[in-house]
């Protein structure tokens, strides 16, 4: 076979392309992706909304509660994703092995198999953590800005700013209109802020 | 030893990896010169195939390495050949 041989980083890269195909990898951590960035946005959303509607006009509370919530995301995101993901795959491997009747684990199967759970773990609890991050930038830089109500807004805006993006990101998956997803995606988020003030509104 | 030049093993494998990828890999071994993988049955997640290997001097442990490694198993070995020449299988009145 004419396969050039460019060093062992280019083989480490080559196994890694050949394990993530085996295991569908891939697909699953780009669904992981979009689903738990979207849940950290919109998280966030809830997060900034909850402060400005409960009057918190310090940017450090705002700060600190966004940030351990996003610690709390990643952290589930990390270990819900590792745990079903791992029980899933051993089901799977079993049921090949079984139909095999050999036993898979130090094959490449069973090695892509493992390699998928740890990366499927680590999209699962990075996305929502760096997303939630993302959305507090502006709020870190309040202190420069004077004024924690722009600090609110630009916030809000990086926030609807992202859930466009990640329906960009979608529409470009499914090779449809990347608007219409970007659009979609926005919506959510403006439906967030507005019930949130219906419902912040009706307590006040 | 005489050099192994024909190897025609009936291999059990999973769908993934592929016979695409199984027989370059098969084919990058020392002393390989050909491979053919036909399937010849098919089912939800397995595969039966028949890898027909040719060469100036297979090794045997190195061809089942690579198949094992990918998942498979050798279920039987259907046909060898070694030595100088390639001898193939004469039919006599018998058959």
């Amino acid at each position: 076979m004419a396969r050039p041989n460019n060093g062992r980083l280019a083989q480490h890269v080559n196994n890694m392309r050949e394990y993530s195909q085996i295991a569908g990898t891939a697909q699953i951590a780009r669904r992981y992706l979009a689903m738990n960035a979207f849940d950290g946005v919109l998280t966030t959303i809830g997060v900034l909304m909850g402060s400005y509607l409960g009057g918190v006009r310090d940017a450090a509370i705002v700060i600190r509660t966004g940030v351990a919530t996003s610690i709390a995301m990643g952290v589930s995101g990390l270990w819900g994703a590792y745990l079903t993901e791992a029980a899933e795959r051993q089901r799977e491997l079993t049921e090949l092995e079984n139909t095999m009747l050999t036993d898979l684990a130090r094959t490449k199967i069973g090695r892509a198999s493992r390699l998928a759970v740890v990366v499927v773990a680590v999209v699962d609890g990075l996305a929502p953590f760096i997303a939630a991050l993302t959305v507090l930038i502006p709020l870190f830089a309040s202190p420069l800005i004077g004024n924690i109500l722009i600090g609110y807004a630009l916030s809000l805006a990086v926030a609807l700013l992202s859930l466009f993006g990640l329906g960009l990101f979608l529409g470009h998956i499914s090779g449809r209109s990347l608007v219409g997803y970007g659009l979609r995606t926005l919506i959510a988020g403006l439906v967030s802020i507005a019930l949130s003030i219906l419902v912040g509104g009706v307590e006040h | 030893m005489g050099n192994l030049r024909r190897l025609v093993l009936d291999v059990l494998k999973p769908l993934e990896p592929s016979i695409v990828e199984l027989v370059q890999l098969l084919a990058d071994l020392e002393g390989v010169d050909g491979v053919n993988i036909s399937i010849y049955e098919i089912d939800r997640r397995v595969e039966n195939a028949k890898v027909t290997i040719e060469g100036h001097n297979l090794i045997y442990d190195a061809v089942a390495h690579v198949i094992e490694e990918n998942g498979g198993a050798i279920h039987s070995v259907d046909e060898v050949a070694a030595g100088k020449l390639l001898i193939e299988d004469v039919i006599t009145p018998q058959d």
